[in-house]
């Protein structure tokens, strides 16, 4: 099958294996990561036609024709996307495993809503977990970031 | 450079998702590896017949008890774990086998085939059954399953309990909790004749390293453990973890490494936090001082020592509490049960005892009709009394703590009343925390430093980065003390093969000890330059300092590279070490028990709805003592991160058993806190002191989270929650049982 990742098309034998999996082991695409297995933790989050989803439940066959974006595809030409770079000025990570997961759901949030409130980012968030506990300066990142986006 | 709040090293990496955790590493020949783990709590004759998952293809080995040597156990005081079961399991989860296999799905398959017979044996979970005559016992040596018992005496406990105008005796307990790391255990091993490397999520490379020698009777120096970063650690990674069997299982591969990864499952079965109990029994007088206090901690170890052996006398120093109380005995008891074995776990120790001694102030305070924010500035330490260990407290910012973590709630004083709540049902209450821990009495640190002819000075040390940003750090303390510039440093380690030694990066020791090796380093590497230095400069070497890469003379400046250069050297390296060795008599508990106190407080404002029993906490407020603080914004997100780690187990994180099978092993059913979670005010404040020695930070503003929250809810409606986690159901429990009295 063929899989539309980060805007080049990639030929996979996915079988019933998970995006996940085969982002990881097939593509090489290592910042999404397992956290949980169960949808909980959105350390696995990618987007799928622009919205987050959880790499560890979608199985690759689901996902032919859709585009897909992980968090290799924001840095461009040495260009940091404006939300990892708000994430580094906020401090917004510690040891960052949950990062690029957060990272994605923050850019689909404010491509979906510019000028989101404090709880619309809590509630769009609540999805990915940080046990470091950095989310009082996620929530100052992704503030700091619709800023300089709009 | 010190004191700047300079982004961590590998900033780019970290939101790019480049970081190369364990769970990225790809090795050539890499095989995959499989636990197989025991489904009973407690059984004996353990049979394992692999013959049938030795059939499926792409098997390559499989490692059963059978394998291993006379040496085979491990412990870091007592030897009691097999690197796998051998003849006897106990508890559910413990590993029975493992296999190596061409494909995670071979290793997998042939797991469901390796048939497993025991006899199953009466099982004991919690540690006050586990010690009672006639309890199931787990292992012969300790028939009473009572592994350590640590003893504190200090004072006349019945002259001093005869003084008291009223003692007050409770009991607080702890569950089981998992320190929940979203990166999971992950170790790759690989044998080259009889030297083994192990690549691993660790956060006490040398801890791997000797217990690996002696399992497999090589000289140390034949294991090298090298240590990416850490996805998070908390604890869970300290110690021995699953080193010693993936190193085994790799033993059986001839040379080719084996990788393995836990799943979210068996991190519930790995490491956990001591479920503990404790009962304190306090003598105070009717003018506000304290008698005595007489505490008894039972902790639940699980079914082997573990790391336990240290912890329980930890625990048995971190249960006095930072007050001034005469005469002091504590009985802390490591037991035996048929759970997953357990270890540190954030705030260790330290958490289940400020949970009991802080939740007994307000008990007190509230009976003796004294207000619990001035008992406690009455009687907590200063620098210059002494603790109940006898040993004499400097630099000791308790009542500075406490202050600061109360101002932070934004009243006038702490005395002043809160308005009870507005709304159907809705009460407000305030609540405070203090803390007083120790940490590691004795350990060693040693740093490496080497200055190349181009400028470039590279760190060699093996603090983990596991998120703290110590590798930041470090760069941040070499840079100001040898004076360069910081993006001239590299960081290299942990690798034992060619970083030098350290005990471990755990206890917020890291800042502290690390820190003050880098130091020394730094020192000597600064003498050697100002030697090599001095004839060029034509300037005798008292006269010359380092500033930005250049030792400076008065009036003329000669790079680092170029002193080098002129001297016809590459390279030199210069090395430094700090270490302290305190400790305490096992008999009596009487010594020094730490270099330095940790400290910390916290002030809770919390909004309880009466009707559903559903608590919200408003606004929360700590501070902790840093002595100097290396990155403030670095520094105050870890303490950010302490609150609302802490904020688990006070309000959601338990691990539920049914005869010994944890029926929530999951990130579902097992919550930890969400971002919705978080306080709408959250306030950290790190303390500095003009000495200017270093603290650790990580885990100082975690313990009194729980009984902050606690006290401010009995602030608001009267009733006090004693067993954590404080649920909603336990509080409309509470407030029901209440109303009918
Ligand atoms: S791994 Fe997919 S949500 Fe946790
Ligand atoms: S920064 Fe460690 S889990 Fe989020």
């Amino acid at each position: 099958m063929i899989l539309n990742v980060n805007g080049s098309r990639h030929e996979v034998e996915a079988g019933t294996r998970t995006l996940l999996e085969v982002l990881r082991d097939d593509l090489g695409l290592v910042g999404a990561k397992e956290g949980c297995g169960i949808g909980m933790c959105g350390a696995c989050t990618v987007l799928v036609d622009g919205k987050p989803i959880s790499g560890c439940l979608t199985l690759a066959e689901q996902v032919p024709g859709k585009e897909i974006l992980t968090i290799e595809s924001l840095e461009k030409n040495g260009q940091l996307h404006p939300v990892q770079q708000a994430f580094i000025d906020e401090r917004a990570f510690q040891c960052a495993y949950c990062t690029p997961g957060f990272i994605l759901s923050a850019v689909a949030l404010l491509n979906e809503n510019p000028n989101p409130s404090e709880d619309d980012i809590r509630e769009y968030l609540s999805g990915n977990l940080c046990r470091c506990g950095s989310y009082q300066n996620i929530l100052k990142a992704v503030v700091e970031a619709g800023k300089r986006l709009r | 450079m010190i004191g700047e709040s300079v982004p961590m090293l590998d900033s780019v990496a970290r939101v790019m998702g480049t970081v190369d955790y364990m769970i990225n590493l790809r090795l050539p020949k890499m095989l995959f590896g499989k636990i197989v783990r025991s489904q009973a709590p407690h059984a004996k004759s353990l049979k394992v017949d692999v013959t049938n998952a030795m059939r499926i293809p792409g098997v390559v080995a499989i490692l059963t008890g059978e394998d291993l040597g006379a040496n085979a156990f491990y412990g870091v005081a007592i030897k009691d774990q097999g690197v796998v079961a051998v003849d006897r399991v106990r508890y559910v989860g413990e590993p029975i086998a493992a296999i190596a296999a061409e494909s995670l799905d071979a290793a997998e398959q042939a797991a469901v085939l390796i048939d497993i017979e025991y006899h199953e044996l009466p099982a004991v979970f919690d540690a006050q059954d586990a010690i009672q005559a006639g309890a199931p016992n787990l292992h012969e040596k300790f028939p009473n399953n009572i592994f350590k018992h640590a003893k504190l005496r200090h004072g006349d406990m019945d002259a001093a309990f005869a003084e008291a105008d009223e003692i007050f005796e409770d009991t607080f307990t702890s569950p089981v909790a998992q320190q929940a790391s979203l990166e999971p255990h992950v170790s790759a091993a690989q044998w080259d004749g009889e030297h083994l490397t192990i690549w691993t999520a660790s956060q006490a490379p040398f801890m791997v390293r000797k217990s690996l020698s002696e399992i497999f009777g090589i000289a140390p120096e034949a294991v090298r453990v090298i240590v990416p970063s850490l996805g998070g650690g908390y604890g869970g990674k300290g110690h021995i973890r699953i080193e010693p069997l993936v190193a085994a299982m790799a033993r059986k591969t001839n040379g080719r490494p084996v990788k393995f990864v836990l799943s979210r499952a068996e991190e519930f079965v790995t490491v956990t936090k001591h479920a503990a109990s404790i009962t304190l029994k306090t003598g105070v007088k009717r003018d506000g001082t304290f008698t005595a206090r007489q505490a008894t901690l039972y902790w639940n170890g699980g079914a082997y020592a573990d790391a336990s052996p240290m912890l329980v006398p930890a625990g048995m120093v971190r249960a006095v509490g930072p007050y001034r109380i005469p005469a002091v005995h504590v009985d802390s008891y490591g037991v035996y049960t048929n759970l997953p074995p357990a270890g540190a776990y954030r705030g260790a120790m330290s958490s289940q005892t400020t949970w009991a001694y802080e939740s007994q102030m307000d008990i007190i305070a509230r009976k003796m009709g004294w207000d619990p924010f001035e008992f406690r500035m009455k009687n907590l330490f200063v620098s210059g009394e002494h603790f109940a260990t006898g040993e004499e407290l400097h630099d000791v910012h308790f009542v500075e703590c406490l202050e600061v973590s109360a101002k932070g709630l934004g009243v006038p004083s702490p005395l002043t009343p809160l308005p009870k709540g507005e709304g159907q049902g809705m009460r407000v209450g305030r609540g405070y925390g203090v803390m007083m821990k120790s940490t590691v009495a004795t350990s060693k640190s040693q740093a490496r430093l080497k200055l190349k002819d181009d400028g470039t000075v590279t760190l060699y040390t093996s603090t983990v980065e596991m998120g703290q940003g110590g590798h930041t750090t470090m760069a941040q303390i070499t840079a100001e003390t040898l004076g360069v510039p910081l993006r001239a440093i590299k960081i290299i380690g942990p690798d034992t093969a060619i970083t030098p030694f350290d005990s471990t990066t755990s206890a917020s020791r890291s800042t502290s000890m690390m820190g003050n090796a880098v130091i020394a380093a730094c020192g000597t590497m600064k003498k050697k330059l100002f030697e090599l230095g001095s004839p060029l400069l034509e300037t005798p070497v008292d006269g010359l300092r380092t500033e930005n890469g250049f030792v400076v003379a008065d009036e003329i400046s000669i790079s680092f590279g170029d002193i080098l250069k002129r001297n016809d050297l590459n390279t030199v390296e210069e090395s430094g070490e700090y270490s302290t060795s305190f400790g305490i008599d096992p008999e009596t508990g009487q010594g020094v028990a730490t270099p330095h106190w940790h400290q910390g407080a916290g002030a809770a404002e919390v909004e309880v709805d009466t009707e559903t029993g559903r608590i919200t906490i408003l606004k929360y407020s700590a501070a902790a003592f840093a002595g100097r603080v290396v990155n403030p914004r670095m520094a105050q997100l870890q303490n950010d991160g302490n609150v609302i780690f802490g904020l688990g187990p006070t309000l959601m994180e338990e691990i539920v058993y049914d005869g010994g099978q944890p029926i929530n092993p999951n990130l579902a059913d097992y919550s930890i806190p969400s971002i919705r979670d978080i306080p709408a005010e959250l306030i950290s404040i790190c303390i500095e002191s003009g000495e200017g020695e270093m603290h650790g930070i990580g885990e100082m503003t975690l313990p009194p989270v729980a009984p902050a929250i606690a006290n401010a809810i009995e602030d608001a409606v009267g009733v006090r929650i004693k067993d954590l986690p404080i649920t909603a159901e336990k509080i409309l429990r509470a407030l029901r049982e209440k109303s009918q009295r």
